[in-house]
C-alpha cells in the first residue's frame, strides 16, 4: 500500500517531466510579447495576434502580468528579455534605453513612409535621446469631464468653457444642495494616480505646456510656485466636504473604478466626473442600463488661463521592442499598421494612433468624437506621472497627493516629492 | 453549590467569549469574500456586501455569474494541471530532501554539522527576490527557465532551509537510545532512516507537507519569472490574475477565482488536518 503510494508519486513525477514538454525559447517562428492586459482586453489582443498569426504563420506566444515593470526588469537583468513588451510610457522608456536594452525602431520601420499614417506626435512620443524606442499603437484621452446630460438638463446646470464659469457652477450646485464631483484615488498599490492626473491637467491649464515640460524633465523644481498653484486648485475641491462627494476621507478610500458610479445613483450623489476615456467600460459593467453618449457624456476639462487653451493630456499603449528577431519586427510593424489598430480600438473603446483608421471601427458616436477632439487637440501632452522615474512618477508623487488630500501640509508634501526628485533624475 | 457553579463555569466563559470574538474578527473579511464572490458586478460596484445582510433571504440578489465565468475563461484546465505539476514537484522534492538533512544532521555525528545546520538555518532570512537575478541567469545559460523541472529545483531551494529546520527539532526529539538500539541491532543508518525516524516523524512530515503545499500552490511571483505567464505553462495564480484588466477591472472575479482556487488547499489541508496540530507541537518538548 505504502509502496504503491509511493510508486504512484514517482510515476507522476516522471510523466509530467517527460509529458509537458519545455516552452519553446527564441525560435524563428515565435515572438513573446510581455503585457499587463487581462480580462476583456487579454481576448482582444488575443484577436489582434490571431489575426497577425494568419497574416505572417508566425505564432505569437502573450504572457501577462500586472506586475510587469519587476518581471521585465529581472528578465533583463537575466539577460533573457521578451522580444516585445508594453511599457507605461516614456519615463520607463528612457530607464530602459538608457540600459541599451532597447531595439531602435528607425531600423525596423522605414522611417520616410511610416509618418505618413502615424502622426509625429507619436514618433516624438516614442522618441528618446536620437533614437525611436517606442511605438504607441493606441491612446487614452484624460483630459475629460464626464456628467449626464439629462442630469444637467433638469436641474438647469450648463456645461463649463471655461474655469470662472466652472467655479460658477460648482457653487451653484452647492447652493441647490447638490454636490458637484465624484473622486475616487485608491487604485491598490497604484492609489493616487488618478490625482496625478488632476494635477497635470490643471498644470497644463494654469502653467502651460512648456512648464509642464521643465517640470516632468525635472528643471524645475517641486517646491516651484506654479507647481504649488496646481495643488492648491485640485485641494480646492477635494479637501472641501462641500465640493465632492463624501469629503477627503471618501476621495482616499474609494475605487477609481467605483467613484464614478455616484453619478448614476437616484438621486445622483454628484455631477461630474474626471476621468480618461476608459472610464467608459467601468460604467458599462456597473451600470448595464446607461447607455454611453447619450446618458452619459463628456466635455473637456476647461480651460483656466486663456493664453494656454484647453491642451490635451492623454496616455496610451506602448510598445518597445527587446531582441531583434525577423519575427519581432513582422509584429511591430503590424501593430503599427490600421488592421491591428482597428481590432485593438473597436473593441476596447480607446483611440488608435494610425491616421488611417477606418472611424467606422470605433464602438460608438462618442468615441468618435473622442478620436476627433485627439486629433483637433493643439497641445498633447502624455501622462506626466508616466513619463517620470519611477520613484517620483508612480511613486512620491502617488504618495504625495494622497498625504495632501489626507491633509498634510502642501509645502512638506511638495519638499518630500522633490528630496525623492532630486534622488532620481 | 449554586457559587460554586459559577467559580466553575465563569472563567470558561469568558473564554470562550473571547475565542468566539475574535474568531468573528477573523472570519468577517472572508464571509465578506464570500458573499461578494454571489453577487452581481453592478451590486458590488455599488453597495458593500453587508448590505445582503438586510434581507439574507432573497435569493434572487445572489448569482453564480463570476464563478461561471471565472470557470468557463479559457485554459482554466490546463492551469489547474499545471498547478498540480509544479505544487506535487515543488512539495515531494524539498520534503523528501529536507527529511535526510535534517535526519543527518540530528542523528549522525560529524564534524562540523552545527556548522551546517546554522548556515542552513541562516539562509531563512535571505529574501526570496535578491536571488531572482542571479538564478534566472544561471537558468538561461541551462535552458532551464520555463521547465517544470526548474520551478521545482527553485522551490526546492526556497523551501528547504524551513523545511529542515522544521524536521531537525522534530528529530532533535527522538530518543538517541532508540537509534543506538538499533545500530546494536545491526541496523545501517539508512534503516534507522526508513524504518526508525520517518514512521515517527509522520507529524511532522504531515505539517510540512501542508505548508510547502500551500506555499507552492499559493506562489505567483516566483511562477512569474522563472516559468513565465505563458498559458501553456502558467499555474493557476497567474491565469487568475489575468482575470482583472490592466487598470482593474473585472476585480469582483477574483473574489470567485479566490475560492476556485482555495478549493485544493482545503482538500490537502482536511486530508492532513488531523495530523497538522501535532506536527506543529513537533520539536517544542525536547525530552
Amino acid at each position: 500500500m505504502k509502496r504503491g503510494l509511493v510508486f504512484a508519486i514517482c510515476s507522476l513525477f516522471v510523466v509530467s517531466v517527460i509529458v509537458f514538454p519545455i516552452t519553446a525559447l527564441a525560435q524563428d517562428d515565435i515572438v513573446t510579447v510581455l503585457g499587463v492586459w487581462g480580462g476583456h482586453e487579454l481576448e482582444v489582443f488575443q484577436e489582434v495576434t490571431k489575426a497577425f498569426t494568419e497574416k505572417t504563420g508566425i505564432k505569437v506566444q502573450f504572457e501577462g502580468t500586472r506586475d510587469l515593470p519587476t518581471v521585465l526588469q529581472t528578465r533583463l537583468a537575466a539577460g533573457n528579455p521578451p522580444d516585445i513588451a508594453a511599457i507605461s510610457g516614456p519615463g520607463a522608456l528612457k530607464q530602459y534605453a538608457d540600459q541599451d536594452a532597447l531595439v531602435d525602431l528607425s531600423e525596423v520601420f522605414d522611417m520616410n513612409t511610416i509618418t505618413e499614417s502615424l502622426n509625429p506626435t507619436w514618433i516624438e512620443l516614442g522618441s528618446y535621446d536620437g533614437g525611436f524606442y517606442g511605438l504607441m499603437f493606441a491612446a487614452d484621452i484624460k483630459s475629460l469631464v464626464w456628467y449626464r446630460p439629462d442630469q444637467f438638463a433638469a436641474k438647469g446646470y450648463e456645461v463649463p468653457t471655461t474655469w470662472d464659469e466652472m467655479e460658477a457652477l460648482m457653487d451653484k450646485m452647492v447652493a441647490n444642495g447638490h454636490t458637484p464631483w465624484a473622486v475616487g484615488l485608491e487604485s491598490g498599490a497604484a492609489s493616487g494616480w488618478p490625482a496625478t492626473d488632476w494635477i497635470e491637467d490643471i498644470l497644463l491649464r494654469t502653467a502651460g505646456p512648456e512648464v509642464y515640460d521643465q517640470w516632468v524633465d525635472h528643471t524645475i523644481p517641486w517646491t516651484d510656485p506654479r507647481i504649488k498653484e496646481a495643488f492648491e486648485i485640485f485641494g480646492t475641491i477635494v479637501r472641501n466636504s462641500d465640493y465632492v462627494y463624501g469629503g477627503p476621507v471618501t476621495v482616499l478610500s474609494t475605487n477609481f473604478g467605483d467613484s464614478v458610479n455616484e453619478l448614476f445613483t437616484d438621486p445622483p450623489r454628484a455631477y461630474m466626473h474626471r476621468q480618461a476615456s476608459f472610464i467608459t467600460s467601468f460604467i458599462r459593467d456597473a451600470n448595464p442600463d446607461v447607455v454611453i453618449g447619450k446618458d452619459v457624456s463628456f466635455f473637456s476639462f476647461p480651460s483656466i488661463k486663456p493664453e494656454h487653451g484647453n491642451p490635451m493630456l492623454g496616455a496610451g499603449d506602448m510598445l518597445a521592442q527587446f531582441n531583434r528577431t525577423s519575427a519581432a519586427d513582422e509584429f511591430m510593424r503590424f501593430m503599427a499598421s490600421a488592421d491591428a489598430q482597428e481590432i485593438w480600438v473597436g473593441s476596447l473603446g480607446k483611440l488608435g494612433t494610425n491616421s488611417k483608421i477606418d472611424p467606422a471601427v470605433y464602438p460608438d458616436d462618442l468615441t468618435r468624437e473622442m478620436a476627433a477632439a485627439l486629433n483637433d487637440a493643439d497641445v498633447f501632452r502624455f501622462d506626466g506621472s508616466d513619463s517620470m522615474p519611477a520613484a517620483v512618477g508612480s511613486g512620491a508623487f502617488w504618495e504625495g497627493t494622497l498625504m495632501y488630500v489626507g491633509g498634510d501640509d502642501l509645502d512638506d508634501v511638495l519638499e518630500y516629492i522633490e528630496t525623492v526628485a532630486s534622488e532620481s533624475y | 453549590m449554586n457559587r460554586l457553579k459559577i467559580k466553575k463555569y465563569a472563567p470558561r466563559v469568558v473564554v470562550n467569549a473571547l475565542v468566539i470574538f475574535a474568531m468573528i474578527i477573523w472570519i468577517v473579511p472572508t464571509l465578506g469574500l464570500f458573499i461578494t464572490s454571489f453577487r452581481s458586478a453592478s451590486d458590488v460596484a455599488r453597495t458593500g456586501w453587508w448590505t445582503v445582510l438586510n434581507s439574507p433571504l432573497k435569493f434572487t440578489q445572489y448569482t453564480f455569474e463570476n464563478y461561471k465565468n471565472v470557470l468557463s475563461t479559457g485554459g482554466m484546465s490546463t492551469a489547474f494541471r499545471n498547478s498540480f505539476i509544479i505544487t506535487i514537484g515543488g512539495t515531494v522534492v524539498p520534503v523528501f530532501l529536507a527529511a535526510l538533512a535534517a535526519f543527518g544532521l540530528s542523528k549522525l555525528h560529524f564534524g562540523g554539522r552545527t556548522f551546517f545546520y546554522s548556515l542552513i538555518v541562516m539562509m531563512m532570512v535571505i529574501p526570496t527576490q535578491m536571488t531572482f537575478v542571479p538564478v534566472l541567469r544561471l537558468y538561461n545559460k541551462l535552458s532551464m527557465s520555463g521547465t517544470f523541472v526548474g520551478l521545482w529545483l527553485v522551490h526546492t531551494g526556497y523551501g528547504l532551509p524551513f523545511a529542515i529546520f522544521m524536521l531537525h527539532n522534530f528529530f532533535q526529539a527522538l530518543p538517541d537510545d532508540l537509534f543506538q538500539a538499533a545500530y546494536i541491532d545491526g541496523a545501517s543508518v539508512w534503516v534507522t532512516f526508513t524504518r526508525l525516524a520517518l514512521p515517527l516523524s509522520v507529524p511532522a512530515i504531515a505539517s510540512l507537507v501542508i505548508f510547502q503545499f500551500l506555499f507552492v500552490w499559493n506562489d505567483l511571483l516566483v511562477a512569474l519569472i522563472y516559468l513565465g505567464g505563458h498559458e501553456t505553462v502558467a499555474p493557476l495564480t497567474v491565469r487568475l490574475s489575468s482575470l482583472v484588466g490592466s487598470y482593474g477591472q473585472d476585480w469582483h472575479l477574483l473574489t470567485a477565482a479566490a475560492f476556485v482556487s482555495m478549493i485544493v488547499p482545503l482538500i490537502v489541508f482536511f486530508s492532513l488536518q488531523k495530523y497538522f496540530v501535532r506536527g506543529i507541537l513537533g520539536g517544542s518538548v525536547k525530552g
